[in-house]
């Protein structure tokens, strides 16, 4: 078997020596005995492994993770998207922009009323924001549980009803913004007004963890302009919390909150900074999606 | 008066060497033409002719224009150095030889994928940047390592130089002048006096009681008388030539410059020596094997997965990135390192055991070798002449040979062995050196010829008087009250002054029947191998010989017949104690042990006996020849297991025929050889195939290029070894006796001069080549659950579940130190007891190895991971099965919102944490199969349970790697530095059932192993 690969016949002679009738080094019956340890060796590794797997399965949860440890604080993700957080866009050229209209329709497609209508599955809960939603024990409480509505229309200019562009071709894009959703999270007010924004200041609803976005570097901050939110309260009202996941909660609507810069300096990039306050929410150096993001826009003419 | 047969033996050499006998023309013509023997012929010149020839006169020597000219015409007498391979050569050598170049290959496909990514990418993924940087690191570092480590060897040239002598006392132009010994030119007459080096080969045209030291050329030490006269055709032999850089030890000598620098005989070895290539390692050959291997599955996981990713839809430029880092993960990182570390472990261990490895490589090579040539003076026998029996009274008594006097003696009380040990006193020179009192007689100095401090030492401890009685040292008479005159000499010629004997103290008439019995002594200890000598006496007659006579010793003025024979001594070198019990190791354990020596045949032939080299009940050609009474030439010399070939019959044994006597003769004696000589013995050696043991293997369907030869080791401490030493696969030298040139030729030094620390080489060796056997297995094992995240990734879309940092955690880190530990495992089974591997065969790493490490524990380790990876994503909420064809969103970074299978959202530094969480606890887990490996790799056939757990060392490794996984995983900052995160205590254990797998698995393979020997578990799966 050994020490035959060197020279050219060598090399022949081991693919096929027709002496020994051996391909490879070795004989037909002695590959089958090979091919056939190995079959049944590897077949026998993958049922372990199959039934390691399955225990592993029998110790999970069907409703709750066992650990969330990682993905709670909840992360700050917006719509659309955008490779490296940029927008850019002209106002003159459709096509600039219709990468992120589509995804804010596609986003916001299943807000839409018509499907909020089966009243088995939906509830109002109410237009001002109000304290959690319990409905019951994650464990022990089988079925589904009805998840509150959430109108697209309450996001105003931006809720694409009426403009379809969402402001971006008069310049005014919008971007819609949410909050992670974690099962069983329960985002908790801002404790103390010290952390807060001075815009903030003053304003603070019960129930609700409100959103703020602001230049993120000090010379942008007379280009941004005038900043409006839209949606219940103009934050993340506590009343569609908690989520009680995938399995019992398919229907579950996140609150949204929309944002539309009105008044951008054209043909300059602003970085803007969002950031959601709550007493458990936190931000991270590395994680720039974890309770805030920034976004890089863009307008040209 | 001259001993027994002392005068005439040395080297046999000839002029007339057949061309066809140098063996393949490796070092080209020069290389051959220097395995011929010395052209000097101006020996058998008269003094005339030499003069004539040379344009010198005997008195007033050369004149200093003709002496220009011909140091114009010869150039300096020096030896030129070979041309020297520059330093940066050699550590280039270090850095891009053998194992380094699959690693450097590594670092620039590295390298070259970075360099694709950086073009095609915006944001390139680093690890193939750090991955190449590291490999080159590593390359680099254990290069130097190395460097300094042989940066010491190979001076061969210097230590020739150092043999040189500094000046010259020539006579030029009748001026008698001291010059720089570079100056000697050929015709220059030279004078050399007791103490004196030889300034180049003279011819002797006149002397005064000169004799020399031609020890480094011969390794006889016995001084040698010169004289003008020619005594022998062969220029080595004959008294009137003196060597290049041999000692004066005595008298003065004149003679003609014959040749100079290079041409000289030592200048011959020299050249010879240093430009003799070294053929590469048996581990080195091993290493190359391997990386054969290593590539050849490299490059088919490569290339198939190349294939597979191009069917899967990926570009060409990620199928080649994948190619390059499916190859890169099949380099094994650590075993470079891993594998220096181990042979430098071992030869500290020898060095310990007074074997010296110069080599690193050479460590192993005394395991492989399979013919020891040994050389006879100083290595097997104690290079020390002692008395070993002796003759009187009709009666042949045998003294105490043995190096710490623990032998019998004999009966001392006859009156007999005090008139011999009285004459053996006077007839004595030697003096032990002063400031030794305390030394046991045996250890002390001596200063004077061999045989006389054999026989000072013989005789000291037992009549300490007699040598107290002063005498004068020049000639042998002695005055007490009366004149007593004493003789020793060769016995023949003893015996014919001799008209009486001496018997129980008496003296009595020498008759026929005393003479008989004298020659049958005399023949007895001559056919030991001793050498003889007889000893008489006479009391000389007052009345004739008075107080005061002033006896003439050049006009011999007083009797010298007619005296009475007192008895015979004899000597011998005897062989070390150790010796024979390590050549029946050496046997048993498979090697043959050939003796090549310069000495007579017969003393050959009687160490050979007494050391077991010709083991008892084998006979030679003469032996049977004698035993049947018939002549050499009707017995069949296939009848004959054991041969003692003469120097002289060796210079006319074509290829063939040395080939045939060193396959049919499993014990051999070289005898009278010359260092040429000794050079072609040792290819002949290197030639031989193992057809026994390779039975299965048609000696013809061998060819040319697969046929590796035996791997012969070389014992010798002469410089006229140096040119076999340097031959062999491995030469060694010995540490106090041996002379500087035959160390730097050498690759291992034996610190205490005792053959039998080649057992422990031998042993060591064996040893090393198993444990590095387990190492490799150990460290190869990991390489599958390293690559097989890395497959998977590309082929069925999971995030990343091992990364390139870590992977380096484990082949730089966590695996270094057990696998070094497996360097320090005990012996399965006695090693000793087994034939050395086949290079043919018996491969450090084969498919069988591969196959465990690779196809089956690396399996189980790869399952035991990836458990552990889905055991953590599934707690933090990504099931296996939303795992699949994850990929692509998983690794886009504007992707914030990525479900898990509750319905989460992740972000894409969470679930990043989560992955490299991921690859901290596939690092954890293969550092916990691996737990289970490295036991299962301390033995390739015995139960865990029968080999123990003894080797601390290993215990350790265990502990360290351990404490190393939890410090990487748990020391703050790990995060930034390397990605790595705190597991959750409970992660740790995902890969414990795999580890008892891998254990309960390996020792069911290995009991069936155990159990049905030969059967189809062994053919398939012992390494």
């Amino acid at each position: 078997m050994s020490g035959n690969k060197d020279s050219d016949g060598g090399w022949r002679k081991f693919l096929w020596n027709s002496e020994k009738k051996e391909f490879l080094g070795r004989t037909g019956g002695s590959w089958f005995k090979i091919f056939l340890f190995y079959v049944i060796f590897y077949g026998c590794l993958a049922g372990i492994f199959i039934g390691t797997i399955q225990a592993l399965l029998l110790t999970l949860s069907n409703y709750k993770p066992t650990y969330q440890d990682r993905v709670a604080p909840p992360g700050l993700s917006h719509t659309p998207r955008s490779d490296k957080s940029e927008i850019a866009f002209s106002i003159s050229d459709k096509d600039s922009y219709t990468k992120y209209t589509k995804s804010m329709d596609d986003f916001l497609q299943p807000y839409d009323d018509e499907l909020q209508t089966d009243q088995m599955k939906f509830e109002d809960c109410g237009v001002t924001p109000q304290s959690y939603r319990d409905r019951g024990s994650l464990e022990h409480e089988a079925g589904q549980k009805k998840a509150c509505r959430f109108h697209r229309s309450w996001l105003g200019s931006c809720s694409g009803v009426g403009d379809t562009s969402y402001g971006f071709k008069e310049g005014k894009p919008c971007i819609i913004v949410k909050l992670n959703r974690i099962v069983n999270f329960r985002p908790r007010v801002p404790s103390d007004n010290q952390s807060l924004p001075d815009a903030l200041q003053g304003k603070v609803m019960p129930n609700l963890i409100p959103i703020y976005c602001k230049n993120k570097r000090e010379e942008d901050k007379s280009k941004i302009g005038e900043i409006k939110y839209f949606g219940l309260g103009e934050g993340f009202p506590l009343q569609y919390y908690p989520y009680y996941g995938k399995l019992l909660h398919p229907q579950y609507l996140q609150p949204l909150v929309a944002i539309q810069f009105t008044n951008l300096t054209m043909a300059q990039e602003l970085r803007i900074e969002c950031k959601a306050y709550g007493a458990n929410i936190d931000y991270s150096e590395k994680d720039r999606y974890q309770g805030r993001f920034d976004v890089k826009i863009t307008v040209s003419s | 008066m001259g001993y027994g047969r002392s005068d005439s033996y040395r080297v046999a050499t000839t002029q007339d060497k057949d061309e066809k006998e140098s063996p393949k023309k490796k070092g080209g013509k020069d290389l051959d033409d220097l395995k011929k023997e010395v052209p000097i012929t101006e020996h058998k010149m008269s003094v005339e002719e030499v003069c004539r020839k040379y344009n010198t006169d005997i008195v007033q020597g050369l004149t200093n224009a003709k002496a220009a000219e011909y140091l114009a015409r010869d150039g300096p007498n020096a030896l030129t150095p070979p041309p020297t391979t520059p330093e940066w050569v050699k550590f280039c050598r270090q850095l891009f030889g053998g194992f380094s170049i699959l690693l450097w290959i590594g670092a620039i496909l590295c390298f070259l994928a970075y360099a694709i990514q950086a073009a095609t990418e915006d944001e390139p993924a680093g690890d193939n940047l750090y991955l190449g940087i590291v490999l080159s690191a590593v390359v680099i570092i254990t290069g130097c390592f190395s460097y300094f480590q042989e940066a010491k060897s190979s001076k061969i040239m210097e230590s020739f130089k150092n043999m040189v002598p500094q000046q010259a006392l020539v006579i030029r132009e009748g001026e008698k002048m001291q010059i720089n010994a570079e100056q000697v030119v050929a015709g220059d007459l030279v004078e050399v006096k007791g103490g004196d080096r030889i300034p180049a080969d003279l011819r002797i045209i006149s002397s005064h009681g000169c004799k020399v030291d031609n020890s480094s050329l011969t390794g006889e030490s016995e001084p040698q008388t010169r004289s003008p006269d020619c005594t022998h055709d062969n220029p080595l032999e004959t008294r009137n030539i003196a060597f290049f850089s041999t000692n004066c030890v005595e008298g003065t000598a004149r003679g003609i410059v014959v040749c100079t620098g290079d041409r000289t005989v030592m200048g011959r070895i020299a050249t010879l020596t240093s430009g003799l290539e070294t053929g590469k390692t048996p581990i080195a050959k091993e290493i190359e094997h391997f990386i054969h291997i290593i590539t050849g599955v490299a490059v088919f996981l490569g290339v198939t997965f190349f294939i597979l990713s191009l069917i899967l839809g990926y570009s060409w430029l990620e199928a080649v990135i994948f190619l390059i880092g499916i190859i890169v993960a099949n380099v094994p990182e650590g075993l470079l390192a891993t594998v220096t570390v181990c042979l430098t472990l071992t030869a500290k261990r020898m060095a310990r055991k007074n074997c010296l490895v110069k080599n690193l490589e050479a460590v192993e090579t005394l395991g492989s070798t399979s013919t020891i040539c040994s050389d006879k003076t100083g290595t097997l026998t104690q290079n020390r002449m002692t008395v070993a029996h002796m003759w009187f009274d009709n009666q042949i008594h045998e003294a105490d040979t043995t190096e710490d006097q623990s032998g019998s003696s004999f009966d001392k009380s006859s009156t007999t062995w005090v008139s011999l040990a009285r004459i053996a006193a006077l007839c004595n020179r030697a003096v032990f050196k002063a400031g030794q009192e305390s030394l046991p007689i045996l250890k002390r100095e001596v200063a004077g010829d061999a045989s006389e401090s054999a026989l000072l030492k013989c005789i000291e401890d037992k009549n300490k008087k007699v040598a107290e009685i002063p005498f004068n040292s020049t000639n042998k008479y002695q005055s007490d009250k009366h004149y007593l005159l004493v003789m020793k000499g060769a016995p023949e010629r003893i015996l014919d002054r001799c008209s009486t004997i001496m018997m129980q103290g008496k003296e009595q008439p020498m008759d026929d029947e005393m003479k008989e019995a004298f020659q049958n002594a005399y023949l007895e200890l001559g056919g030991l191998g001793e050498r003889v000598l007889g000893f008489c006496h006479l009391f000389m007659p007052e009345d004739k010989y008075p107080k005061g006579f002033a006896f003439d010793t050049d006009d011999v003025n007083f009797q010298t017949d007619n005296l009475c024979f007192v008895g015979l001594m004899s000597m011998i070198d005897p062989p070390r104690a150790a010796v024979p019990d390590a050549v029946g190791k050496c046997r048993s354990a498979g090697i043959k042990v050939i003796m090549v020596t310069g000495d007579h045949p017969i003393t050959a032939k009687a160490i050979a006996k007494g050391v077991g080299i010709i083991s008892e009940g084998n006979e030679t050609v003469e032996d049977i020849a004698a035993r049947l009474n018939i002549p050499v030439s009707q017995v069949n010399p296939r009848d004959a297991k054991a041969c003692v070939i003469h120097g002289t019959d060796l210079k006319d044994l074509t290829q063939e025929q040395m080939d045939d006597i060193l396959r049919n003769h499993t014990e051999i004696v070289f005898a009278r050889t010359s260092p040429q000589q000794k050079l072609i013995i040792v290819e002949g050696c290197q030639r031989q195939v193992l057809y026994s043991h390779a039975n299965n293997q048609n000696p013809k369907l061998c060819g040319l290029l697969f046929c590796q030869g035996a791997i012969v080791a070389v014992t010798g401490d002469g410089v006229n070894d140096s040119p076999a030493l340097k031959k062999a696969d491995i030469g060694v030298a010995m540490g106090i006796s041996g002379s500087d040139v035959s160390k730097q030729a050498a690759d291992m030094i034996l610190l205490d001069d005792n053959f039998a620390s080649i057992v422990t080489g031998v042993e060591e060796g064996r040893l090393i080549f198993d444990n590095l056997k387990k190492s490799i297995a150990y460290t190869l094992t990991s390489n599958i659950p390293e690559i097989t995240p890395f497959l998977f990734f590309i082929m069925v879309n999971i995030p990343l579940p091992l990364g390139t940092i870590t992977i380096l955690c484990i082949d730089l880190g966590t695996d270094m130190v057990p696998a070094i530990s497996l360097a320090y495992e005990a012996a399965e089974s006695d090693i000793m007891k087994r034939q050395p591997r086949n290079p043919l065969r018996d491969k450090l790493v084969n498919e069988r190895l591969i196959s465990i490490a690779y196809g089956q524990i690396g399996m189980i380790q790869a399952l035991g991971g990836f458990f552990a990876y889905f055991v953590i994503m599934a707690e933090n909420g990504f099931l296996p099965s939303v795992l699949v064809g994850i990929r692509l969103n998983w690794d886009d970074r504007s992707t914030n919102d990525l479900e898990d299978s509750y319905g989460q959202q992740w972000t894409y530094e969470q679930r990043k944490i989560v992955e490299f969480t991921c690859h901290t606890a596939f690092f954890v887990s293969i550092v916990v199969v691996q737990w289970a490996d490295v036991i299962i790799c301390k033995t390739r056939r015995n139960s865990v349970f029968q080999q123990g757990m003894k080797n601390k060392i290993l215990i350790f490794g265990l502990f360290e790697e351990t404490a190393l996984a939890a410090f990487l995983s748990y020391c703050p900052g790990m995060d930034v530095a390397l990605r790595m995160y705190p597991l959750k205590p409970s992660w740790w254990f995902c890969a414990f059932p795999y580890s008892f797998l891998i254990f309960v698995y390996d020792e069911i393979r290995k009991l069936i192993l155990r159990r049905n020997p030969g059967g189809w578990v062994e053919k398939e799966t012992y390494y």
